[in-house]
C-alpha cells in the first residue's frame, strides 16, 4: 500500500512534461539583456528564445556585426572598442537595459560576470542579475575570501597566503614554503594573472606581470601566493542553487589539459572520478555554497593529486565556458535553470523527476584564434571561410561566421566544439573527426593542435595532468614537414574550382544545387534566429 | 582550363599547375610529379578531391582562402599556410635581422629599450598585449638599438616595425 503512494518514474516524467509546458507558457522574464559578446551571448540568446524571452544584445563599435548582435532580438550600441569602454561599463549597460525595458541582465562569463559591485548596481536599478547574490559573490569571488570560507566549511585547501601582503612579504613567504609556487590574481578567474614560479629569482617579475594582467582583466591588481600541487588533475564541480536554500551538484568536469592555466579540453565525467569521490567532492562543494548562501550557477574548482586527495582552488561565481559538457551528460540546460532560479524558481520543482546521474561522455575543445605552432600568438583578422562540424552528438557553440573580422580587443576564443558519445573512447574518436571537419581560414587557429592532442595516446588513455602540455611541447609545435603534394594540389584546385563554384552556385561536379556561396550559407543561421532590430546608441 | 601557382615548400619554390582533363578530372603537376584527381566543387567554396587510379586514396575535402598575403588551405583535416615565392616572411617574431615587428595587432604595454642601448639576443625589448595576453618580444640578435618606433600605450598593426637593432659584427672578427 505504501508503495502505491510513491509516484513511479513514468508518472514523474509525465508531471515534468506538464510542468515544462506550464513554464514555457509563463516565461520567467519578458526581455533579458546579455552583457557579453560572441559565442556565449549567442548561446544565451538561444536559451532565452527557447523560454519565450526576448534577448537584448549589447556591443562595442567593432562588434556591430558580431554574430551575437545579428542573432539577438534587439541590439544596443555601447560605443568604444576596449572592454573598459564597452562590456565593462556599468553605466552604459544599465542604461541599455533601461532603454530596452529589459527586466534582467545575464552577464555570461568573463567581463562583469563575477563583479559583485555590478550585481549590486543591477539590483539597485530594480533589475534582476542572472547570477549569484552579491553577498555570496563577495564571500567567494576573491580567491582569499573563498579560501577562508572553504576552511570554515571543512573543505581541504592548499597552503598559501591569505591576502596580498605586498611584493616583499609575498616573495619572502614564497621562499619559506619553497618552490614551485603559484602567484595568482586575488580577484581572478580563468587563469588570467596566474603563473607558476619555479625559481625564487623569478618571483618578482612574475608578480609584476601578474599584477598587470590582473589590472587589465579585473581592474584589481592584488595578488596572492601558494604552494603548487603537481602533477595535478583539474576537477571542478558544477553547482546550481536557488533562492530557497537548495543547492544541487551536477557533478564533475575534468579540465586537466591546460596551457598557461587556460583550459584547452574539458570533459565530463572525469575518467578518474568514481562514484564515491564524486559524492565527496559534490558534498564539499555544496557545503561551501550553503555556508555562503549561494544561489544560481557556480563552479567549485579543485586540484586532485595522484593519491586521490583533492584541494579547493576557487569558486567561479558564474556560468563557465565549459558548461556544455555538463549539459550533455546530465540533460540539464544550465542557462534555462539560471533564468528560472533568478526569477525565484525552486530547484525541487525545476529538477523534479530528473535523473541527474551522468550518462555517456562529453568533451569540449576550445577553438581559438591563436597559433600554438608559433608560441600561441593570438591572431586578430578576417575569417574568410568558416565551416563548422556537424553530425550526431556534435554541438558547436560558435560566435563567428565567414567574413567576420576577429577584433584584437577581446578573448581569442572563436567557438566551442563539444561532442557527446556513449563512452570516452567514442567521444575521443568523434571529437577527432569533428576537428577534422572544422574549417577556419584567413587567420591561424588552434584546430590542428587540438586534433594532435586529442589523437595523442596520453589523451586517449586519460593520462592527463595540468602540466601535460608544458612537458609535451611537440604537441604545440606540430611536425615541421612541409605540405605534401595533395595539399599543394588542393591549394590550386580550390582556386580553380572553389571560387567559381561558389560564385555561380554550381560547379562541374553537378552536385552544387544548393544556392548561394559560403557566406550566405553560414549567416543563414543568424537570420533564421528571428526578428532583429537595432536600437540607437545607448545614452551615456 | 589551366592555372599555375608557385608556393614555397621547405625553402624551395614549387610550381603547381592544374589542368582540366574531362568530366571531373584534373591533372596536377607539383614540381616534377604528376597527379590526377577527381575534383568536385561543393558549392560552398569547398572541393572534394580523390586521386584517380586503380586503387585510389581516400577522398578528402579542401577549402582555400587568402590570408595575409599567403594562401591558406585546409585539406584532409590539416591547415597549411602557403607562402608565394616573392613574398618575404611576414610579420613574425624576431627573424634575426634585428627588426622587431608586432606578431599580431595589439597594444604596446611596455617599451624596455631606447636608442643607443646595447641589448642581448634574448632581452625583452617590447611587451605587446593582444586578446588579453602579454607577449614579450626580443630582437633575436645582440646589438645596438637604432630606432624605437613603439610607443607605450599605442596600438600597433600586425607586422609593424617596433624596434630596430643593429646586429653586432662579432662574426666578422672571428
Amino acid at each position: 500500500m505504501r508503495l502505491a503512494l510513491i509516484p513511479g518514474r513514468r508518472a514523474l516524467a509525465a508531471a515534468a512534461i506538464v510542468r515544462g509546458f506550464a513554464m514555457a507558457k509563463n516565461p520567467p522574464f519578458r526581455r533579458v539583456l546579455i552583457a557579453n559578446r560572441g559565442e556565449i551571448a549567442l548561446r544565451i540568446t538561444r536559451g532565452l528564445r527557447e523560454l519565450g524571452i526576448e534577448s537584448v544584445a549589447v556591443h562595442s563599435d567593432v562588434d556591430a556585426r558580431c554574430a551575437h548582435v545579428l542573432g539577438a532580438d534587439h541590439a544596443v550600441a555601447l560605443g568604444g572598442n576596449t572592454s573598459a569602454e564597452s562590456y565593462l561599463d556599468f553605466g552604459k549597460i544599465l542604461a541599455a537595459a533601461k532603454r530596452t525595458g529589459a527586466e534582467a541582465i545575464h552577464p555570461g562569463y568573463g567581463f562583469l560576470s563575477e563583479n559583485a559591485a555590478f550585481a549590486r548596481a543591477v539590483r539597485d536599478a530594480g533589475l534582476v542579475f542572472v547570477g549569484p547574490n552579491p553577498e555570496a559573490m563577495d564571500r567567494l569571488g576573491g580567491k582569499k575570501a573563498a579560501r577562508e570560507e572553504a576552511i570554515a566549511a571543512g573543505v581541504p585547501v592548499i597552503p598559501g597566503t591569505e591576502k596580498d601582503t605586498g611584493d616583499a612579504a609575498l616573495i619572502a613567504f614564497g621562499k619559506q614554503i619553497g618552490m614551485p609556487v603559484m602567484v595568482k590574481a586575488s580577484a581572478g578567474g580563468g587563469g588570467r594573472g596566474m603563473r607558476m614560479v619555479e625559481r625564487e629569482d623569478d618571483l618578482a617579475e612574475a608578480l609584476a606581470a601578474g599584477r598587470r594582467e590582473a589590472k587589465a582583466s579585473f581592474g584589481d591588481d592584488r595578488m596572492i601566493l601558494e604552494r603548487a600541487v603537481f602533477p595535478a588533475r583539474h576537477i571542478e564541480i558544477q553547482l546550481i542553487g536557488d533562492q530557497h536554500g537548495h543547492v544541487v551538484s551536477l557533478h564533475e568536469r575534468e579540465c586537466s589539459v591546460q596551457r598557461r592555466h587556460q583550459k584547452v579540453l574539458e570533459e565530463a565525467p572525469s575518467a578518474v572520478v568514481g562514484e564515491e569521490l564524486r559524492q565527496r567532492m559534490g558534498a564539499a562543494a555544496i557545503a561551501l555554497a550553503k555556508r555562503v548562501g549561494y544561489d544560481n550557477a557556480g563552479t567549485a574548482e579543485f586540484l586532485l593529486d595522484p593519491k586521490g586527495n583533492f584541494y579547493f582552488l576557487e569558486v567561479n561565481t558564474r556560468l563557465q565556458v565549459e558548461h556544455p559538457v555538463t549539459e550533455l551528460v546530465t540533460g540539464v540546460d544550465l542557462v534555462h535553470l539560471q533564468l528560472h532560479v533568478a526569477a525565484g524558481g525552486k530547484l525541487e520543482q525545476l529538477l523534479a523527476g530528473r535523473d541527474l546521474r551522468p550518462r555517456g561522455h562529453a568533451i569540449e575543445a576550445r577553438i581559438c584564434a591563436e597559433s600554438p605552432e608559433t608560441g600561441y600568438i593570438p591572431a586578430a583578422g578576417l575569417l574568410r571561410v568558416v565551416r563548422e562540424a556537424e553530425g550526431p552528438g556534435v554541438r558547436v557553440d560558435s560566435g563567428v561566421y565567414s567574413g567576420w573580422e576577429v577584433p584584437p580587443y577581446y578573448d581569442s576564443m572563436l567557438a566551442k566544439l563539444v561532442v557527446h558519445a556513449p563512452d570516452r573512447a567514442t567521444a575521443c574518436a568523434r571529437l577527432s573527426q569533428a576537428l577534422r571537419d572544422m574549417v577556419y581560414l584567413g587567420i591561424p587557429t588552434n584546430v590542428d593542435f587540438l586534433k594532435r592532442v586529442v589523437d595523442d595516446d596520453a589523451f586517449r588513455t586519460a593520462a592527463i595532468s595540468t602540466d601535460m602540455l608544458k612537458h609535451r611541447p611537440e604537441l604545440a609545435a606540430g611536425d615541421k614537414a612541409g605540405p605534401d603534394d595533395h595539399a599543394l594540389a588542393a591549394a590550386v584546385l580550390t582556386q580553380a574550382l572553389g571560387k567559381a563554384g561558389a560564385a555561380t552556385g554550381g560547379g562541374n561536379g553537378g552536385g552544387a544545387a544548393a544556392g548561394g556561396g559560403g557566406d550566405a550559407g553560414s549567416t543563414a543561421v543568424w537570420q533564421a534566429l528571428g526578428g532583429f532590430r537595432l536600437f540607437e546608441g545607448a545614452a551615456r | 582550363m589551366k592555372i599555375t601557382r608557385e608556393f614555397v615548400r621547405d625553402g624551395k619554390t614549387v610550381a603547381v599547375t592544374a589542368e582540366f582533363v574531362e568530366g571531373d578530372r584534373w591533372r596536377v603537376r607539383v614540381g616534377d610529379a604528376v597527379h590526377e584527381y577527381h575534383a568536385k566543387a561543393l558549392g560552398d567554396g569547398g572541393v572534394r578531391m580523390q586521386s584517380v587510379g586503380e586503387s585510389p586514396e581516400r577522398a578528402f575535402v579542401a577549402y582555400g582562402a587568402p590570408a595575409n598575403k599567403a594562401y591558406m588551405v585546409r585539406a584532409d583535416g590539416r591547415t597549411w599556410t602557403l607562402e608565394a615565392p616573392a613574398q618575404k616572411r611576414g610579420g613574425g617574431a624576431a627573424a634575426g635581422d634585428g627588426t622587431v615587428r608586432a606578431p599580431m595587432t595589439g597594444t604596446v604595454l611596455e617599451v624596455a629599450c631606447k636608442p643607443g642601448d646595447e641589448v642581448t639576443a634574448e632581452q625583452t625589448l617590447v611587451v605587446v598585449s593582444a586578446m588579453k595576453m602579454e607577449h614579450k618580444l626580443t630582437a633575436g640578435v645582440a646589438g645596438t638599438v637604432k630606432k624605437v618606433a613603439a610607443q607605450k600605450g599605442g596600438t600597433v598593426d600586425q607586422g609593424a616595425e617596433l624596434v630596430v637593432v643593429e646586429p653586432k659584427k662579432a662574426e666578422a672578427k672571428s
